[in-house]
């Protein structure tokens, strides 16, 4: 199932996400700042608690508030942790120009060297979930699922912190299996881009919790990574051979030397 | 010694080695970025400083570009009768003893490269100008970067093609962008309507 993590399937790592356990404190949030040094940025009231309103190159991960109206009148929260998905086949990756800029780490995390980053923003582009952002000097900030800690075997900081179990870190194979048993058909998360290293458990269709139902890597990226990529190459060489060949074939243009 | 006739001025000259030269720069770093090359740090020292590289010689490749159009984008749209049946004929390159109608000042081979590479040029140069100063919209820096991609892939095929031609395939041809000047008899056989517009 995991291309790149062959032969260390066992190791994977993943955050599970149970919407119907957040009750929106967003301690998460904090642990989050307060781990990765994020500083705080200036926001502004909205007519909603979700705050700030959006991921930036400050923020890692947030909690989108999701409003939905019932007949019987009561409003139904939703609280959707929103962060990097890290896919096994990563778009932002896929694309990205500079070697050692966006990298795996051993479980599965995608994570990322802003010395390597040449600020193109290219993987903005790649990601099916517009999560990478960009910081003041113009490289890449993103939820790296704490690699530095759980290199070490610890949870992430939003994980560890969370009071409900609604983040839930762990092997990814385990944290599926255990929301089967809870009842969870199919997780969000399970089998797309390779299966994402965060995974969601929802109740109702993913768009309800605004969720793209078919994330995928854009049509464009694939088209250039199976064809676009190898015709470089093969082009360059045909090209040069067939040339070579024709000089073997016809010659040059006869009785052209020139200064006959 | 043959009577020489003066086949591109000196500005033409220098212009061909400047974009020549520029997209040698471009092709050998966009390879590198489209394949992670890292062998390539031993020249430019990172990827950082190669993408200044890359973006900065862009300019250079789309002003030399630009200014190529005074020189050729005129010739290379006149077309004729002459140039469909030269097409027909393959330019008399897959027969030995072929014989294809008389050429103008550039034969349509070297138009139809002309028009290409115009073509080909503009794209890279506009996609490659969008994805560095405007990134932004998804779905134009996508297809900025589909456009770039397709360019460069044509682009790596048609060069190594004219680089045969003007040098192996066509003995002779080169010294048109070195010294400008061909002999008259020489350019009589290849280009016989450009002679006889010039009363030679």
């Amino acid at each position: 199932m995991s291309r790149r993590l062959r032969g260390e399937e066992m190791s994977r790592k993943a955050i599970l996400v149970s919407p119907e356990l957040c009750i929106g404190c967003r301690g998460c949030q904090t642990a989050c700042k307060v781990w990765n040094q994020l500083p705080a940025e200036k926001t502004k009231n909205t007519g909603s608690t979700e705050n700030p309103p959006d991921l930036s190159a400050g923020v890692y991960n947030k909690i989108h508030y999701i409003e939905v109206p019932s007949e019987s009148g009561a409003v139904r929260w939703l609280f959707v942790s929103q962060r990097c998905m890290h896919c096994d086949d990563a778009g932002c990756m896929k694309i990205c120009p500079a070697p050692g800029a966006l990298y795996k780490t051993k479980e599965g995390a995608t994570a990322f060297n802003k010395d390597k980053c040449i600020g193109c923003k290219l993987c903005v582009a790649g990601c099916p979930f517009d999560v990478p952002r960009y910081d003041a000097k113009d490289k890449i900030s993103k939820c790296n699922l704490c690699a530095d800690r759980i290199a070490e075997g610890l949870s992430p900081a939003c994980a560890k912190t969370c009071p409900t179990g609604a983040l839930k870190y762990g092997d990814r194979d385990a944290l599926i299996s255990e929301a089967k048993r809870l009842g969870y058909a199919k997780l969000y998360g399970e089998a797309d881009l390779g299966g994402l290293g965060s995974l969601f458990a929802f109740r109702d269709s993913p768009k309800l919790y605004g969720m793209n139902e078919k994330p995928a890597i854009p049509e464009t990226l694939v088209f250039w990574h199976n064809v676009l990529k190898p015709v470089a190459k093969w082009g360059l060489g045909g090209a040069v051979a067939a040339s070579l060949l024709h000089y073997v074939a016809f010659g040059p243009k006869k009785g052209d030397g020139g200064d006959e | 010694m043959a009577t020489m006739v003066k086949k591109a001025n000196a500005f033409e000259i220098l212009n061909h080695w400047v974009t020549a030269i520029s997209f040698f720069v471009l092709a050998a770093t966009g390879f590198a970025f489209l394949f992670q090359l890292e062998q390539m740090n031993a020249v430019f020292g990172n990827f950082n400083q190669m993408k200044i590289v890359h973006n900065y010689t862009g300019l250079v490749f789309t002003v030399s570009l630009f200014l190529s159009l005074f020189s050729y984008l005129p010739v290379a749209l006149a077309v004729s009768g002459d140039d469909i049946e030269w097409l027909l004929k393959g330019g008399g390159y897959f027969s030995k003893k072929a014989v294809v109608p008389p050429q103008g000042k550039i034969n349509t081979g070297q138009k139809g490269y002309y028009l290409f590479l115009v073509l080909t040029g503009s794209a890279i140069s506009v996609s490659g100008f969008y994805i560095w100063l405007l990134p932004g919209i998804r779905k134009w820096i996508l297809l900025s970067h589909l456009a770039h991609n397709i360019a460069f892939d044509l682009m790596l095929i048609a060069i190594p093609l004219h680089i045969y031609l003007a040098t192996l395939a066509n003995p002779g041809t080169l010294r048109i962008m070195l010294t400008g000047s061909v002999p008259l008899e020489w350019a009589r056989k290849r280009h016989a309507k450009w002679i006889r517009e010039m009363g030679l």
